[in-house]
């Protein structure tokens, strides 16, 4: 069958550029109309980021902006139609469905933590309102981030449960919104890895910053309260020890590395992203333990700074994110304690940082560092 | 007719594959039409998908096809579900 009609293309501002354009060179209307506009966008999207406009705007908008979120939860009703019956607007009080509950308060965590930590006013920076759809599909294992929205499944019960019910979760989620608004790494391969990778690392950082604690006292598990009773293991992943979270006959074992002898190349899981996100996962935790203290201070404003600062491609591999870390650390707190940290763990899981330190302008709000 | 499913990415990360051949079954006759449905509905490629969405293969008497949630086909869905649903 080789020429099945491709009824529902998928297009959101994640598509990679060369999929964009052989889709944008389709014969079927259906298909082409919409790569083409997007890739119109894109474009339109990049002079922009070139003539360096946004950093001054965005200041200058989130000014303006409220310091409150903008929520709104949706009943998907076990259906897969998104978004589904708005059962809890901003403001409104609690509802008896605990769900819905949990998703609210978790998406003001999140809102919270990018405000508070680093003056970011939603995942784009602007405001954006924040929407969940909760009871999607019928016992469904997953939750996801649509390119506009979250949305949440109840679990099966069996091997996983109501994926509202772990902060690190909802964090992890709208965290793919902030990346992308900010650095849109392309969801394939290690500029994919690196997406999911940067989704836990502030998952996690949500999680502790709504626990208060610091690197030490924190469990660096993502999902822990999302597997079932009778699960053999402790999570879905653990960023202190990639590999670890779980060995179970429904589930396997944790496939992730923690290092680059362990790097799986595959097709599968858009090349394993969730596989190999494990490396940069450790790299993060070994910056923030050998830091200490509160991870989203220090570790978290360097990551940070990397995702938000203009510089990364969107087509970023490992080396090109540690350099970009170790760059960004450089800018914002000289060649001390943390540069030489972010230095040491990326050479721990075996990506090469330490190429000559390009001159890197200070990202948003730090102090100038090179060219005073 | 040889209907096997694998899925990959979400969440967690985790492929399930399920595989099921139709003959002799009470359902055959709806398999079989929703096995053309579903391939039919698809991609020669893997499409794009959205971040911890699912991604689906389907391969229907080595004829292989691929989806993503959350852009399924009612019919896509419902196979999916029937061959996975095997194993839950």
């Amino acid at each position: 069958m080789t020429n099945v009609p491709a009824h529902r293309p998928v297009f959101c501002p994640i598509v990679p550029p060369h999929l964009l354009e052989s889709l944008a060179r389709h014969e079927d209307p259906e298909v082409h109309v919409p790569a083409r506009y997007t890739l119109e966008l894109d474009a339109v999207h990049r002079t922009r980021r070139r003539i360096g406009a946004p950093v001054a705007v965005e200041s200058a908008v989130a000014e303006a902006v409220a310091d409150r979120p903008n929520r709104t939860i949706y009943d998907a009703g076990h259906e897969q139609t998104l978004p589904g019956a708005e059962v809890r607007a901003e403001g409104a009080g609690p509802v008896k469905d605990q769900p819905v509950n949990h998703a609210y308060d978790g998406l003001g965590a999140t809102f919270e933590f990018y405000l508070k930590a680093y003056r970011r006013h939603s995942v784009d920076g602007r405001g954006l309102p924040l929407n969940a759809s909760v009871h999607y599909g019928q016992g469904y294992n997953n939750a996801f981030w649509d390119g506009r929205q979250m949305v949440f499944g109840d679990g099966d019960g069996r091997i996983f449960q109501d994926f509202t019910g772990s902060v690190d979760v909802i964090g992890h989620e709208l965290t793919h919104g902030v990346t992308q608004y900010s650095a849109n790494l392309q969801y394939f391969g290690q500029s994919g890895a690196l997406n999911e990778s940067v989704s836990d690392v502030f998952g996690s950082i949500i999680k502790q910053y709504a626990l208060g604690q610091t690197a030490d006292q924190a469990d660096w598990l993502i999902g822990a309260d999302v597997l079932a009773p009778g699960i053999h293991g402790v999570a879905l992943r653990s960023m202190k020890a990639p590999g670890t979270a779980y060995d179970d006959p429904a589930l396997g074992k944790d496939p992730q590395p923690a290092t680059m002898d362990g790097y799986v190349s595959t097709s599968q899981d858009n090349g394993g992203v969730h596989i190999n996100s494990g490396i940069p996962n450790h790299a993060f935790y070994l910056v923030a333990a050998t830091l200490g203290g509160h991870s989203w201070e220090r570790a978290g404003q360097i990551w940070y700074d990397t995702l938000t600062g203009g510089r990364l491609a969107s087509d970023a591999d490992f080396a090109d994110f540690a350099r970009a870390t170790a760059a960004a650390a450089h800018a914002r707190y000289g060649d001390g304690e943390e540069h030489q940290a972010v230095l040491k763990a990326w050479s721990q899981v075996g990506v090469a940082a330490s190429a000559a330190l390009p001159r890197q302008a200070a990202p948003e709000g730090a102090p100038s560092s090179s060219q005073g | 007719m040889r209907i096997a499913v694998t899925r990959t990415g979400g969440f967690a990360g985790i492929t399930r594959r399920a595989e099921l051949d139709t003959t002799g079954r009470h359902d055959e006759a709806r398999l079989r039409s929703l096995a053309v449905a579903a391939l039919s509905d698809g991609r020669p490629d893997r499409p794009a998908g959205v971040p911890d969405g699912f991604d689906y293969e389907l391969e229907v008497d080595g004829i292989k096809a691929y989806c993503a949630d959350p852009h399924l086909s009612a019919p896509q869905r419902e196979l999916i579900s029937r061959v996975l649903g095997e194993r839950a």
